[in-house]
């Protein structure tokens, strides 16, 4: 029993790491549309600054937060006005997934080439010190990513729910022309989304770095999964985001100790094929058009 | 009339190309010298030009200097082409490569198909010499040595050091599943099984795994006394420090090459955590220059020509390689691919007599089989050699 709570604990935990990776690339995803496949690559550029400015600076961490997310927000910002947007124009949209991908490989490399192929490390600060509650053994770290994601999630659903700003942004996800003849402007939203979007990348950036090793590949190690939380959820909500991640990570740790390493991903990945074919738009999702042109 | 002018403009050709082709002999120098293997790429190409060096100072190769052409392997489909460029644009006599086995595996095709000779000095996996090629060479030892010396060290001094038989030692073997971890763990089970271990688990995982605490559950319910792991840094990593965090202590754990190598690894982990974990790999530089005569004139003729320390052992491995080869060469009749092989299939260099401490002597596959791995141990935050005995500058520190 005791070996069965740990196992759902750090499922949950795994969750937790899951949800902050991936809750950016619900906004970007589910209201902006675009397939980022950069997404991974601005949490690996995040975590090069959060390790940068902790050891620079000497501070913990968990500080560089207030550098990273304002950071990560112009990056974003920055992808979207001159890589995404000009593209919206081009006659086939999924140019922009190209796009991303291109951007995707350009940042590795430029990775490679100023950090090299090794791993470097954030100093963890204490974070790695598990904590005995009752049975179970939990890392500091690991609680602080789960409490931040679920506070991250609330306050991004109060921001959609209840601002003037996050009703427009998802007007703009509704129906792009219906919006605009509302009078919103529909590039400066998505360019607003979008680094919000990576802005979230940041916070992860500064919660993940001091317990996991940076490398130039790291992102590629997230993406994947985080593009499946996002559809697991239901596209562009907030909440489904939670819920796919918590799922995904308890499944992972569950198939993982109970049916074997090796077959984990097949588990994983087998049910998430199994849920979108009963549950077409996600858990949480409502049926909400893919595409920039509104039916 | 035709005919003439061509014999003419043939006669021509040759004088004017003459000179420089008895002036000195070409090789290809084939690596990843750009990309993400860069490092490691560039690291090895330094061996071989330190043999090349070393050689040409000797008075060359059957009087000839040796040269260099370098090809740059970013990628298994580049080094096709690059062996290509390599064998039919430079005309070498033979190709040096190549560090990645991926690049090797394609590049040594090429090389067969042309029948020049390719000297494989260090990529790993089996394969490069299990295809039956007449070409392809291989000085270096391959992933079943790894497994082999890993299995040696367990049952000769793992065991005794615990005070039990190799047999009741219970061992968890998990591994990253891509060709690497996958061949090395497969070894791994057969020579444990050949031995008498005990394995009471074995588990792949993908190198981009980010949560290993299911593995180390069951590592810690399946009770076992020593885990052997073959994978890259980020999961070496991954693994040392949540197996420390869920209080899963084995009495040792054994890492295969890859991240257990590494500098960074011991600085992420930190250098009391990574205390006593054994690794095996390539012979490095903490080791018994008594049974690898030559090494510190390689450390010092390094320092000479890129003035640092070598940056890990891959050069001095190259340079081993290299050297067995390039003085076959220089006894050999003539440069062509037969009087080639003729030479290298001579070699018959004695273990404890190279810089790197193993012997040459081609076997099956054309495979060096007297090529193996040295047992390390992390000892004050640093990698020392400690098995086998003759190559150890250290005892092997195990604690019950």
């Amino acid at each position: 029993m005791d070996t069965f709570l740990q196992v759902l604990v750090n499922g949950i935990m795994l969750g937790g790491l899951f949800t902050i990776v991936a809750i950016g690339l619900t906004l970007i995803f589910g209201i902006v549309k675009v397939i980022n496949f950069a997404h991974g690559e601005f949490l690996m550029v995040g975590m090069y600054l959060a390790y940068l400015l902790t050891v620079g600076l000497g501070v913990h961490p968990y500080v560089t937060v207030v550098a990273l997310a304002p950071a990560l927000f112009v990056l974003g910002a920055l992808a979207q006005r001159f890589i995404i947007q000009p593209l919206l124009a081009a006659r086939d949209e999924h140019v922009q997934i190209f796009a991303t991908v291109g951007l995707s490989t350009a940042l590795i490399n430029l990775a490679l080439m100023v950090f090299g192929a090794d791993i470097v490390n954030t100093p963890s600060s204490g974070l790695r010190t598990p904590l005995e509650i009752g049975p179970v053994r939990v890392l500091i770290g690991q609680i602080c990513i789960l409490v931040t994601a679920v506070v991250a999630v609330i306050g991004l659903q109060l921001f959609l729910g209840r601002t003037n700003t996050g009703r427009a942004i998802r007007a703009v996800a509704q129906n792009r022309t219906a919006a605009q003849l509302m009078g919103i402007n529909a590039n400066r939203m998505h360019i607003l989304t979008f680094g919000i979007g990576t802005a979230c990348v940041g916070v992860a950036a500064a919660l993940v770095a001091p317990l996991y090793p940076t490398s130039p590949n790291i992102g590629t190690y997230f993406v994947l999964t985080a593009f499946v939380v996002v559809v697991l959820g239901g596209l562009g909500s907030i909440p489904g985001a939670l819920l796919g991640a918590m799922v995904i990570g308890v499944v992972d740790a569950m198939s993982g100790f109970y049916i074997g390493s090796d077959l984990r991903e097949a588990v994983v990945f087998g049910m998430f094929l199994v849920i979108l074919i009963l549950r077409p738009s996600g858990l949480l999702g409502s049926r909400s058009t893919l595409s920039h042109v509104s039916p | 009339m035709r005919i003439r002018a061509l014999a003419a403009t043939s006669v021509l050709a040759l004088t004017i190309m003459a000179p420089q082709a008895m002036a000195e002999v070409k090789f290809g120098a084939l690596y990843p010298f750009s990309g993400p293997l860069a490092l490691l790429g560039e690291e090895s190409a330094r061996g071989l030009e330190i043999a090349v060096d070393e050689i040409n100072a000797a008075g060359g190769v059957q009087g000839e200097q040796v040269v260099l052409a370098r090809g740059d392997a970013v990628d298994p489909n580049q080094a096709i082409g690059e062996a290509r460029r390599l064998i039919s644009l430079e005309n070498v006599k033979a190709v040096f490569g190549t560090y990645s086995s991926s690049r090797s595996m394609a590049a040594s095709q090429v090389a067969e198909l042309s029948g020049i000779p390719y000297f494989e000095l260090g990529a790993v996996a089996d394969d490069i010499t299990e295809r039956g090629f007449t070409y392809v060479y291989r000085t270096n030892p391959t992933a079943d040595s790894m497994a082999k010396l890993i299995v040696k060290m367990l049952v000769d001094k793992v065991a005794p050091a615990l005070g039990k038989e190799p047999g009741d030692l219970r061992i968890g073997i998990i591994h990253e599943d891509s060709n690497y971890g996958t061949s090395v763990a497969g070894h791994q089970e057969d020579y444990g099984e050949e031995a008498g271990l005990n394995i009471v688990s074995v588990q792949g995982y993908p190198a981009s795994i980010v949560d290993m605490s299911s593995i180390v559950l069951s590592l810690k319910e399946a009770n076992v006394d020593v885990v052997l792991q073959t994978s890259y840094q980020n999961d070496s990593v991954l693994f040392l420090q949540q197996a420390n965090e869920a209080g899963l202590k084995p009495a040792a754990i054994v890492g295969g090459g890859g991240g257990y190598s590494m500098m960074p690894t011991a600085e992420a982990v930190g250098t009391d955590l990574i205390e006593g974990v054994l690794d095996a790999d390539f012979t490095q530089y903490a080791v018994n220059t008594d049974f690898t005569p030559g090494l510190e004139d390689f450390v010092a003729a390094y320092r000479d020509k890129y003035g640092s320390d070598p940056r890990s052992g891959h050069s001095l491995n190259n340079y081993v390689g290299a050297m067995a080869i390039l003085q076959a060469l220089d006894e050999a009749d003539g440069l062509d691919p037969d009087a080639i092989l003729k030479a290298v299939n001579a070699i018959d260099i004695e273990n404890g007599t190279t810089a790197a401490g193993y012997g040459i002597k081609f076997g099956d596959g054309n495979q060096n089989e007297r090529a193996f791995m040295m047992g390390m141990q992390w000892q004050g935050g640093k990698l020392v050699t400690v098995y086998p005995d003759d190559a150890a500058v250290a005892e092997m520190a195990i604690t019950q």
